[in-house]
């Protein structure tokens, strides 16, 4: 499973050496602002507000990640009250540090992911696994159906699980996990 | 509590050190209206946290040590509202002045913080209170075991005895069979266990003492005898097992199907169809299985261990004794091992339907695939499923072949303990030995059964909780298509009155707020509004496929509720803009709509609907099958022929859902002329996203947020500029931009 996502990324690139240079095409990018210029405000303190300096604000602003599972640290969309994109930040150290500690507070915020750090128990009957896991948010009991299609493989080793409700749990690195939780998971994936 | 009034499933059960801060925050005797759990803290954490609500105010209780009630007065609270994140949710309680109050939760509590934000909601303005009585069940009520979907089966908690019961009641009819079937298996078995008390004769009175050969040749008929007697019961036994099997899990398919289809829609909606007709097929044929195969394997087996081991004790205890020892390690042993197998072939399975589902995918997108010259990179990844799929097989083999290996080991332990004692029994001539050739032969039939042992329980398992799927969709309620208090209408005039209806297919999201709307008979209604606006919603409640939630709505000054649902299903004709044909013929679709109609009226109907010479170009005319969904017609002909079924079905409501849409100019002017002749004399809901189809009906009805927003013909709309003449002059624009492009303009549209 692992191994597959590795040659689409690698096929990409290496069938591009022989072509001829890329025929330009028009994109207009409202969205592509001046990362300095963004600023970030909790004005009141419950209310998000973006400022792109020197030309328009915000009210009610969702952060999102373009791509939260390939690329989490990277590529942040402030969207406005519509969900219409107001711009996209590529890399978050370009914004300036009161700004990029909301946009972080907001980004932990919204994705409610947790990190699996050890693993109490699997059991597996009927087609359905039952999880205990010990998280960075404490420890949670869940259900998955289907492990094969539930789980979604983000690297080499590392892990997305989504139960049946829609939660979502990362296992970061496999090789991190102690034996046991190693075992267990084994016995499912 | 002695101030809980209310209970159901927003009244959940309080913990005492939570309830000691509730009593301490509000007055005893104001009585709580909701009390719900969350499961996330403010730092997002799995914690819990307890949301109180009375008429006055609205508590954020946390549960751990950790102080700190939030109270909103009621009166104070502006807005509710939850925020969908990924992974869970947020409810906001917003105040008059100041920060909000906000909760915590993941997705597995979402719908409840839906419900509850709607009840919120309706205290704040004063309304009564009114939380569904029901909510989908997440976890076991029994075993509190998380269930693997939601209102599903535990799988631990079938309750096996009583569905056992109510499989063998679909056995009455045929209990004749049944019995006759019960008592060549008891009389197979017991035919089973004589051979060995015959050779052991054989050896003790023929063979030892070399003597007696009269009595040989009556053991060896006798033998030949018994061989005869089980074949002729086992093939017996097996021709009527088959019949009795199959027969009955067909009673319960045909049941099941009968009952699907009386099934309101919302049961529809709420399942996958693949999940649904998994039911019919996957689950009976478990069910099928286990009863043809499960039910009398273990049978047999349960009473050959008893007869066996009987028998064993009888002929001598002490034996019996060393043959139990590995007993225990056998059943442990196929219980720890039948899961790691099943496990191996669960990942073999899975990774065999990722390679079929990659070569099905390939193979149909074969022209994606040639256009971008990607076929070295489809062999590559083809070529790692396929070892994927090797390497899992290898290991399911191998596992298999050591579960086997390892349980002959383990039984062949018993058997070198009674070669070793009962040698020595012989010795010492306490033993004869024809007692230990039918002790050893009795061995291998005792140990065989064991090895299923494993798979016994999973069986019937499986097949009980297929069974329980199958008995939960008999016993839905179906749609009160029997009612016997509702009021016939055979000849219905065709009035359509909407009175202040409110509906949403999620209670919490109203798709229609208050929609007031009266139709003469004979009228046409063009629906007009954004998608997802609630135009099909409108008439999904005319059809009655779903009850509005508050508000009435009339057919000829009747309750929709009150009308007899077959006279008023009887009376409403649709053509979709997707027409689905039942596989069959032409004329046979066309005859959908009025079972036995003569060939004649399917042929005026066809020329009604401009059908006629279009069916009569093919080569066998009006024989000419459909094809699957009617995939072997084209879009224009499809819609032709539903048009045609329509009319034959002579409705007096009619709806045309996009009716018109995506078809060339000409076929679509053609439909056109169909459609005009099929609406006249009929009350007419027409849904058409290209606004100028809806020219000629009498009224449209702008549709925009849950209410009607503009009333009158397409004129006197535009003239009035509002939202139907922006609609108008978007796709204007839309279809200028089309024609720019190279795409085909649109004449209709000015």
């Amino acid at each position: 499973m692992a191994s597959e996502e590795k040659v689409t990324q690698d096929a990409s690139p290496s069938s591009e050496n022989g072509r001829p240079k890329p025929t330009p095409i028009e994109v207009t990018h409202p969205e592509r602002v001046d990362p300095k210029a963004v600023r970030l405000l909790r004005e009141p303190p419950w209310k998000l507000r973006l400022t792109i300096e020197g030309d328009r604000s915000y009210l009610k602003v969702k952060v999102v990640r373009a791509a939260p599972l390939s690329q989490p640290s990277r590529y942040v969309c402030f969207l406005d009250g519509k969900d219409e994109v107001v711009c996209m930040v590529d890399d978050l150290s370009d914004l300036e540090a009161g700004s990029r500690r909301i946009t972080l507070e907001e980004l932990d915020r919204r994705y409610l992911t947790s990190r699996v750090e050890r693993i109490e128990s699997i059991r597996s009957d009927f087609g359905v696994s039952y999880w205990d896991v010990q998280t960075d948010r404490g420890r949670r009991e869940f259900v998955v159906q289907d492990v094969s299609e539930n789980a979604q493989w983000l690297g080499e080793r590392r892990l997305l699980l989504i139960d049946v409700d829609g939660n979502r749990f990362e296992i970061p690195d496999l090789d991190a996990l102690d034996r046991r939780s190693a075992k267990f998971l084994e016995s499912v994936i | 509590m002695e101030n809980q009034t209310t209970t159901g499933p927003f009244m959940e059960r309080i913990p005492p050190e939570v309830n000691a801060k509730l009593r301490a925050a509000k007055p005893s005797d104001e009585p709580v209206l909701i009390q719900v759990v969350a499961d996330l803290a403010d730092d997002s954490s799995f914690r819990e946290r307890w949301l109180v609500v009375t008429g006055q105010r609205l508590l954020v209780i946390p549960s751990d040590g950790a102080d700190g009630t939030v109270e909103v007065p009621m009166e104070q609270v502006k807005a509710v509202r939850t925020e969908a994140l990924i992974g869970g949710g947020r409810l906001e309680l917003e105040r008059k002045q100041g920060a909000p109050a906000y909760l915590h939760y993941t997705s597995s509590l979402a719908p409840k913080f839906a419900e509850v934000a709607e009840g919120i909601r309706q205290l704040t303005k004063g309304e009564a209170l009114a939380l569904p009585e029901e909510v989908p069940r997440t976890r076991c009520p029994k075993c509190r075991r998380l269930l693997p979907e939601k209102d599903g089966i535990c799988p631990a908690c079938v309750k096996r005895w009583d569905t056992f019961l109510r499989i063998a009641n679909y056995l009455r009819p045929y209990r004749g069979k049944a019995a006759t079937l019960v008592l060549m298996t008891v009389a197979g078995t017991l035919t089973g266990l004589i051979p060995p008390i015959i050779t052991r004769h054989i050896i003790d009175d023929v063979l030892t003492p070399r003597a007696n050969f009269s009595l040989l040749v009556w053991l060896a008929l006798g033998l030949l005898g018994l061989r005869v007697l089980g074949w002729g019961l086992e093939v017996g036994r097996g021709w009527l097992n088959v019949w009795v099997g199959s027969r009955t899990t067909a009673d319960i398919r045909s049941q099941l199907y009968r009952r699907m289809q009386y099934l309101p829609l919302k049961v529809f909606d709420r399942r996958k169809v693949g999940t649904l007709i998994s039911r019919i097929t996957n689950d009976s044929d478990r069910l099928e299985g286990f009863l043809m195969f499960g039910l009398p394997h273990l049978f047999t087996n349960g009473l050959m261990l008893v007869g066996i081991l009987g028998l064993l004790l009888y002929m001598s205890w002490g034996l019996t004794l060393f043959v139990l020892l590995p007993v225990p390690a056998i059943i442990l042993g196929s219980l720890l091992l039948w899961k790691r197998l099943m496990a191996n072939w669960t990942r073999w399975s899975a990774r065999w339907s990722r390679l079929s589902s990659h070569l099905n995918e390939s193979i149909s997108g074969i022209r994606v695939v040639k256009a971008f010259s990607q076929e070295r990179r489809e062999g590559v990844r083809f070529d790692q499923r396929n070892e994927g799929v090797r390497e899992a097989s290898v290991t399911a083999d191998r596992s298999w072949f050591l579960f086997f290996t390892v349980i002959n080991f383990l039984m062949s332990f018993g058997v070198f303990f009674v070669w070793y004692f009962g040698g020595r029994q012989i010795l010492r001539q306490e033993l004869t030995l024809g007692a230990l050739m039918a002790f050893i032969s009795y061995l291998w039939l005792l140990y065989g059964p064991l090895h299923w042992f494993g798979e016994i329980n999973n069986w019937m398992t499986r097949a009980f909780a297929g069974a329980e799927r199958i008995f939960e969709i008999l016993d839905a309620p179906a749609e009160p298509s029997e009612d016997p208090d509702a009021v016939p209408m055979p000849r219905m005039e065709g009035r359509v009155t909407f009175k202040e209806v409110a509906f949403g297919y999620d209670r919490v999201k109203p798709v229609l707020k208050a929609i007031d709307l009266e139709v003469a008979p004979g009228e046409m209604i063009g629906l007009v509004g954004r998608s997802g606006v609630g135009k099909s919603t409108m008439i999904n409640l005319i059809c009655r496929f779903y009850d509005a939630d508050r508000g009435e709505l009339l057919i000829d000054g009747v309750d929709i509720r009150k009308v007899r649902l077959k006279d008023l299903r009887g009376q409403i004709g649709m053509v979709h803009q997707e027409s689905f044909l039942f596989s069959g013929a032409i004329a046979e679709n066309i005859g959908y709509g009025k079972p036995g109609a003569s060939f004649d009226e399917i042929v005026r109907a066809a020329k009604a609907a401009n059908a006629h010479e279009f069916i009569v170009a093919k080569p066998d005319g009006y024989d000419t099958p459909v094809g699957e969904r009617g995939d072997k017609l084209s879009g224009g002909e499809k819609q032709r022929i539903a048009i045609a079924r329509a009319i034959l079905h002579d409705p007096k409501i009619l709806i045309l859902d996009e009716a018109t849409s995506s078809l060339d100019t000409q076929t679509e002017k053609k439909i056109q002329e169909a459609i005009a002749r099929l609406v006249k004399g009929r009350t007419t809901f027409a849904i058409a996203h290209r606004l100028s189809t809806l020219r000629s009906a009498n009224r449209l009805v702008v549709i925009d947020d849950g209410k009607i927003a503009e009333v009158g013909t397409h004129e006197e709309l535009l003239t009035r500029q509002g939202i139907f003449y922006r609609l108008v002059q978007t796709q204007k624009e839309t279809s200028s931009v089309v024609a720019v492009g190279g795409g085909k303009d649109d004449p209709n549209a000015k």
